[in-house]
């Protein structure tokens, strides 16, 4: 206490000691940072190893995890919304044919939220201009809930005409305005689907779709519920059996939410694998840091001990060489994002298989900045140990070598 | 807490430094430990040149250690500007360092990276304010006001120790601790880098020389033997009468004198102030 005091007492300015809070911690890695990048000067060689090899640990990091995201992304493109519709069939084997009005109802009040497209289904020949196709034909009340057009317009009611999936209106080489007999009368086509990457039991690209009037038939042949989110969709299917098949079970489901979980969870595993082997790389480079760091403060002993002797503190003996270790971790984050982005942006022009726009999708800027920090970090975590060490060394011991 | 009342004591005195009844011991190579310093005392008044001689591995570095607040006393009491210095906290003892003590050593030791202005500002590198204005009119006081951006392999050894003599004054200390400064210098160097410090402790500054060099004893105003962690003649012998200290007039007097009586003092080097 007595000492204490008396060195507070012997200081010239008072305030100038260490009480002077974040404005001068922050001013304190001014110098510290300027000292650290003459010393990193110093062994050129030695600093770009270094710089080198952090930056390949990130170069690693970055374009591996915007592989896997990139794999990702174009298998989600490619399942498209497979997980987002249940269909709902009326189940035979309890001896029901169809789905009643009552069904429908039924179904409507317990998904809350989803469209709930009933269907009517009959198959027959569809022919135009001596071309003649089979194919089923679903009665559709709302078609635009449930299917986008890619030629004509949707009808918010359906009430005339024939809507032509994709593949049909390719055979028979139909578009919209065009005229086509369905099971012997001649409709006019008021629009074509667009091609459907849905996988599911009501395929529209090898159907047409008509008002319901066209059908006579005393129940729905199907249902389809079509959810925003796969995560939706299972709830809706969830619901639908505990309220429509509460009693006895009265409809089969089909949805495929689960399958598309299980895709995405393959494809989760596979970018942390990815991600997991260039953090290999990158803890190699973090080793590298360390050894350049323990090297340069042992042929610096002296130089640190001179510091500490003249009156600087460990404090700031310890940012200089943190600054150091953060400098190289930097500069090598740096080089490492920026070749990412030339590696990636050459491999996108390289290979037309790969969709520009997966790889200039957000997320990937994720996995670039998540590199960029991780080489910072591991540069100064790396240093932290040979810097904490230098600084720790007592003077004494330092000048006498 | 009888600490607090010390400092009242050395203050009226006028000692910049002073070591009270100090032991350092070092573990030894395993039976005994090593004396360092065997009951020490000495003090030093503010403007006084004192010459630490003694063999090798006496206990002189040992001794510049503990005044220097770079190592602590086993035993025993040490003052700074009358103030008890004993025993402080690692933070505390390089604040006082940095304070009130300057270090000049015999191989310089400049950062090779920094400029000399920027060697001068290292103490206060990382305190608030820019010192490099208050480190370019030291160099210029020591005759190196053409060379204030050349980094240390530019500079002679006479620069270089110039250089650290200028940083070791950047914080205005009260103590100047100096190992064997002339000790990598030419004679004719060593001579000037002697003028320099005498100019150093006509400022006030107590100046401080481990050497084996007969030419720092000519200069200093007092010349003290270590011999086995035993220090001979380290209070001044005229500690009775209250003069504050020589005055810079009588140290000239002193020095011109002490290089004239040089070959009689090497033969009486515990003879310390008797010459004055």
């Amino acid at each position: 206490m007595a000492s204490d005091d008396g060195v507070r007492a012997m200081s010239r300015d008072g305030s100038a000691g260490r009480s002077d809070g974040l404005a001068g911690w922050l001013r304190g890695w001014g110098p510290a940072v300027s000292m650290a990048s003459r010393n990193l000067r110093r062994n050129r060689v030695r600093t770009v190893l270094a710089v080198l090899g952090v930056c390949i640990g990130v170069l690693a990091v970055a374009a591996l995890g915007i592989f896997g995201n990139v794999l990702a992304l174009g298998a989600d493109d490619a399942i498209g919304d497979i997980g987002t519709q249940v269909v709902v069939s009326p189940n035979n084997d309890a001896g029901v044919e169809s789905l009643s009005d009552a069904d429908v109802a039924s179904i409507r009040r317990a998904v809350d939220g989803p469209a709930v497209v009933p269907l009517y289904s009959d198959s027959a020949t569809v022919a135009r201009q001596g071309d003649q196709t089979f194919a089923t034909v679903y009665g559709v009340e709302e078609p635009a809930l449930a299917y986008e057009a890619a030629e004509g317009r949707l009808p918010e009611r359906h009430r005339q005409g024939a809507i032509l999936g994709a593949g049909i209106a390719e055979d028979l080489s139909a578009g919209a305005g065009d005229t086509v007999e369905i099971a012997g009368s001649q409709v006019r086509v008021i629009a074509v689907l667009v091609e459907s990457q849905t996988f599911s039991p009501v395929a529209p690209d090898d159907a047409v779709f008509l008002p319901e009037s066209a059908f006579s038939a005393d129940g729905y042949a199907q249902a389809l519920v079509v959810s925003d989110s796969g995560a939706e969709a299972r709830a809706a299917a969830d619901a639908i059996r505990e309220a429509v098949n509460a009693r006895e079970e009265r409809v089969d489901l089909f949805e495929l939410a689960a399958l598309v979980d299980e895709i995405n969870e393959f494809f989760d595993l596979l970018s942390t694998f990815l991600l997991g082997l260039g953090a290999i790389s990158l803890v190699v480079a973090g080793v590298s840091i360390l050894n350049v760091m323990l090297m340069s403060t042992v042929e610096r002993r002296q130089e640190i001990g001179v510091m500490r002797a003249v009156g600087v503190t460990r404090r700031d003996v310890l940012r200089v060489l943190l600054a150091e270790a953060g400098l190289i971790g930097a500069a090598g984050a740096a080089a490492g994002t920026l070749l990412t982005v030339l590696l990636v942006a050459g491999l996108v022009i390289a290979t037309p298989a790969v969709d520009a726009a997966l790889v200039i999708d957000r997320t990937n800027a994720y996995y670039l900045l998540l590199a960029l920090v991780f080489g910072v970090g591991v540069g100064i975590v790396s240093g932290a140990y040979p810097a904490w060490k230098a600084a720790n060394e007592r003077p004494v011991e330092a000048l006498r070598s | 807490m009888s600490d607090r009342d010390v400092p009242d004591g050395p203050t009226a005195s006028g000692y910049a430094v002073e070591l009270r009844d100090v032991v350092k011991r070092y573990p030894g190579g395993g039976d005994e430990p090593v004396v360092a310093l065997d009951s020490v005392d000495f003090a030093v008044r503010p403007g006084e040149f004192v010459a630490v001689v003694g063999p090798s591995g006496s206990g002189k570095s040992t001794l510049l250690n503990v005044l220097g607040l770079l190592d602590d006393p086993t035993s025993g009491q040490r003052l700074l500007d009358g103030t008890d210095v004993t025993s402080l906290s690692v933070g505390e003892r390089t604040q006082a360092r940095k304070e009130s003590i300057g270090f000049v050593f015999q191989d310089f030791h400049l950062l090779p990276t920094l400029t000399a202005v920027e060697n001068v500002a290292l103490p206060t590198a990382f305190d608030p304010g820019d010192a490099s204005d208050r480190a370019a009119e030291l160099l210029a006081r020591f005759g190196l006001g053409e060379r204030l951006d050349h980094e240390p392999t530019e500079l002679s050894g006479g620069q270089k120790q110039r250089v650290a003599i200028a940083r070791s004054l950047i914080n205005e200390p009260a103590v100047l601790l100096a190992d064997e400064p002339t000790g990598n210098l030419d004679t004719e160097t060593g001579e000037s880098i002697l003028g320099e410090f005498e100019r150093v402790k006509s400022e006030g500054v107590a100046v401080i020389a481990v050497t084996h060099d007969p030419l720092v004893e000519e200069y200093a105003d007092r010349v003290v033997d270590l011999t086995d962690g035993v220090l001979t003649g380290g209070i001044p012998e005229d500690d009775a009468d209250d003069s504050p200290g020589p005055t810079p007039d009588a140290d000239d007097d002193a020095r011109r004198s002490g290089r004239v009586r040089r070959g009689g003092r090497q033969t009486a080097t515990t003879d310390a102030g008797g010459e004055r």
